[in-house]
């Protein structure tokens, strides 16, 4: 029945007033950099939208994808969109279970052909690796994933593990985890990284899809960019410590109770790209940062593997000022010896030089 | 004394590096803004003069003997040698394509001085025996008879006897205690008499006691151009001497340039001690006596007037203001170039071009940017204050049939002298009402 209702009648029936609906979507315009003149657009799009079968495949994940989009807001405008998709397929979430479940998402494969998303979270063991290590109902996730990207309209690749391989793909990836990009290569794919990703970008891409029918501008990793186009280190709060030179060293010093810089601490938020420090997370209540924890990175790939979640990025030699006085000198000293040999070379040769005569240059004519 | 050799002059150009020089080499980001800032790049196309690619000698000595990276390549047997062959090869791009205009200088984005480097590559081809030989007979004609172009007093005698004539007024001539000493360049002698009329008759009108002298009357220094320090001292050192013996406390440059440029900027380097005097440029002393209310001018110039400022004077000393106000004393419609004063483009004759008969298509083609600046602003007279200018500016607009008359800014101001009574002037009265 939710099917045939477009999304403004399922909203009222939510008792979501026409002015809240439309704060969602100059929320939605803005998070996703569209010019205010769509809002209307959005609004048009997304009352007239029907519901786009979703099919929702759970393959190496923890599930804390799904928690953190049901679970970090108790209705929310997010949370209402979301439910107003119809998802036709979702392990953690259906009421149906064994045969009814897998009958559920062969019917909307076949219902929606063409049409329908696929959102996948979790990795995936490639072709080549056995596939017992993960399966559904008896089957391989990769025979799964196939099977059901074949007729989906665009794929969506929820949290680090479907997008880069994540956690189960950390060295040495014993079940030869791969993410759903190295698989599928013949449908438009989005990639909402992190660990878990902020709902606000999950929920922006498909409202984007509802009102353009197409998928949003995307990065070099295909990562929307509206909410993927900078760092945490350029939007952070913090930011301003750092270009003071202000560092916590440990977490539990002055600096980390001043609120300095993490960078020291191994924030690795200078080369972390997502939208954490401005959309917060559980009802923009705090973030990593601002609850005093280095960012660890986890919407970029093979985070896991990317050096100890304490390193900072790069720091500078840390040497002592005489070290560095020393080698100043000894800098100089050399620079004073080359330039005082050189001028030495010089002078010789000014010495040894030979004035030019009249009669010299009337042998030359 | 040994022959010019090629062991001279690369042993001149390793002498000649000096840390501006390194800084430079090292410095260069190869660009190419140098090539677009030079006239006989752009009016002939040719990729070889490209300024900083004729200072290709001296870049090679310099990386070979100056930089770890030259030293080894030069140990491993992969160093480029600068030979006979070579400085031939460059000889017409030091000279004949470069009139030391430094307006490369100016617009290089790192702030390398490559006219600085071209003068200092001039003193190795000279030592090489790779000098032109216009260059090398002007030196030596300047060095054996006191002018470039073998100009004596006498002939100078006669064009004073002229001026006497047709002014009623002295010369005066090795007048001790004058406060200015006169230089002339022999081109002004000979081509542009009306030079020494005009200041002749400025002079007197404005109370100025000056001298010529008959012990060194060129100042022109041919040692310059063709990029010899030794010549070039010997030359500076003979008005130095002349300036002393008549106890002068100011000097007057030729119009010419290079000559002021030489006697200006680089003499009390050349002879290693400083002036007893000071040294202006014509315009310089015209300007200050029109500052202090000593020049007294009557009716304006009607047509259409346009100026070009030589780059020894505008560019590379600065002299871009006063012979503007000079302008407006006496011209009504005076209209500048659009690249003028401190970017203004060269005539194309300077810096020893015109001494240099081998150089002659290249001067021509040169100037046609100059010809292009004066098309685009249409002048009926153009206005310059430097005999070599003048000349090229002549035969520039001559060759092209344009019809366009030169004249020099000094004379232009003597014609508009107020006349006075003939009787010696107190310097007090002449701020009266003239006569």
């Amino acid at each position: 029945m939710a099917a045939t209702q477009t999304l403004a009648e399922q909203l009222r029936a939510q008792g979501v007033s026409r002015r809240g609906f439309l704060k969602f979507c100059a929320a939605t315009a803005s998070l996703m950099a569209l010019p205010p003149s769509l809002i209307p657009r959005i609004a048009e799009a997304l009352e007239a939208a029907r519901r786009p079968s979703v099919i929702w495949l759970s393959f190496q994940e923890c599930t804390g994808c799904t928690e953190s989009l049901t679970r970090s807001h108790a209705p929310t405008l997010e949370g209402l969109i979301f439910e107003a998709i119809s998802l036709d397929y979702h392990h953690t979430l259906q009421a149906a279970s064994g045969e009814a479940a897998e009958a559920a998402r062969l019917q909307a494969m076949r219902d929606n052909a063409g049409a329908y998303l696929v959102v996948v979270d979790g990795s995936i063991p490639g072709p080549e690796a056995n596939p017992g290590y993960s399966t559904v109902a008896g089957h391989s996730n990769h025979a799964i994933l196939m099977e059901t990207v074949e007729h989906a309209a665009a794929v969506i690749a929820v949290g680090t593990c479907a997008a880069f391989g994540g956690l189960p793909r950390a060295a040495p990836n014993p079940t030869g985890a791969r993410a759903v990009m190295e698989l599928v290569d013949d449908k438009p794919i989005v990639n909402i990284s992190g660990c878990p990703p902020i709902p606000m970008a999950i929920t922006g891409v498909l409202a984007h899809y509802l009102t353009f029918g197409r998928l949003p501008e995307l990065d070099a990793y295909r990562r929307p960019l509206a909410f993927f186009g900078e760092s945490i280190h350029d939007r952070c709060y913090r930011r301003p410590f750092y270009d003071q030179g202000l560092f916590a060293e440990s977490f539990d010093d002055e600096g980390a109770r001043q609120g300095w810089c993490l960078y020291r601490l191994g924030c690795k938020g200078p080369t972390t790209y997502n939208a954490c420090a401005t959309q917060r997370w559980n009802g923009a209540t705090s973030w990593p940062i601002e609850a005093g924890h280095p960012c660890l990175g986890c919407s970029e790939p093979a985070f896991w593997d990317a050096g100890g979640f304490y390193q900072a990025v790069s720091v500078p030699p840390r040497v002592n000022a005489e070290a560095l006085l020393g080698a100043g000198a000894a800098g100089a000293a050399l620079g004073a010896g080359t330039a005082l040999a050189a001028r030495r070379f010089t002078r010789h040769e000014q010495q040894q030089r030979e004035p030019v005569t009249v009669e010299a240059l009337e042998k030359r004519l | 004394m040994s022959e010019l050799s090629l062991e001279r002059g690369l042993a001149a150009l390793r002498a000649e590096i000096d840390a501006p020089v390194a800084a430079f080499f090292s410095s260069c980001v190869r660009c190419g803004l140098c090539a677009q800032s030079c006239p006989f790049y752009l009016e002939t196309g040719d990729p070889r003069y490209t300024p900083i690619l004729k200072l290709e000698p001296l870049r090679r000595v310099w990386e070979a003997e100056f930089t770890l990276w030259g030293r080894i390549k030069r140990w491993l047997g992969l160093g480029q040698e600068v030979s006979d062959a070579m400085l031939a090869e460059w000889e017409p791009l030091v000279y004949d394509s470069c009139s030391l205009c430094g307006r490369c200088s100016m617009v290089c984005p790192v702030g390398n001085d490559l006219v600085y480097m071209i003068r200092k590559t001039r003193e190795g081809m000279v030592q090489s025996g790779h000098a032109p030989e216009g260059l090398v007979a002007a030196s030596v004609r300047a060095i054996r008879t006191g002018s470039p172009m073998g100009l004596q007093w006498k002939t100078l005698a006669v064009q004073i006897q002229h001026v006497e004539r047709s002014t009623g007024l002295t010369v005066p001539v090795d007048r001790a205690g004058a406060e200015y000493l006169v230089m002339l360049s022999s081109m002004e002698i000979i081509n542009f008499p009306e030079y020494l009329e005009a200041i002749t008759r400025i002079f007197d009108h404005a109370g100025v006691r000056w001298t010529l002298s008959t012990q060194c009357f060129e100042a022109t220094n041919a040692g310059i151009q063709i990029g010899s320090k030794d010549i070039a001292a010997e030359l500076v050192e003979r008005v130095v001497v002349a300036a002393s013996a008549l106890g002068v406390s100011r000097v007057i440059s030729p119009e010419c340039g290079h000559a002021f440029t030489a006697i200006r900027w680089e003499g009390p380097n050349l002879i290693g001690r400083p002036y007893p005097f000071r040294v202006f440029h014509i315009i310089e002393v015209l300007d200050e006596l029109r500052r202090d209310g000593r020049l007294h001018t009557e009716g304006k110039e009607a047509d259409r007037l346009s100026m070009h400022d030589p780059c020894n004077l505008a560019r590379k000393s600065g002299v871009i203001g006063e012979q503007r106000a000079l302008m407006d004393l006496v011209a009504e419609h005076f209209v500048d170039l659009d690249e003028h004063g401190r970017f203004q483009w060269c005539c194309g004759a300077g810096g020893g071009v015109s001494s240099n008969e081998r150089a002659e298509p290249l001067k021509l083609a040169a100037f046609k940017r100059k010809k292009a600046q004066i098309e685009a602003v249409e002048p009926e007279r153009m206005v310059t204050m430097c005999a070599t200018c003048r000349t090229q500016l002549e035969e520039g607009l001559e060759e092209f049939n344009m019809d366009i008359p030169v004249v020099g800014l000094t004379e232009m101001i003597a014609e508009h002298l107020v006349e006075r009574p003939a009787a010696e002037p107190e310097p007090g009265t002449e701020s009266g009402q003239p006569a």
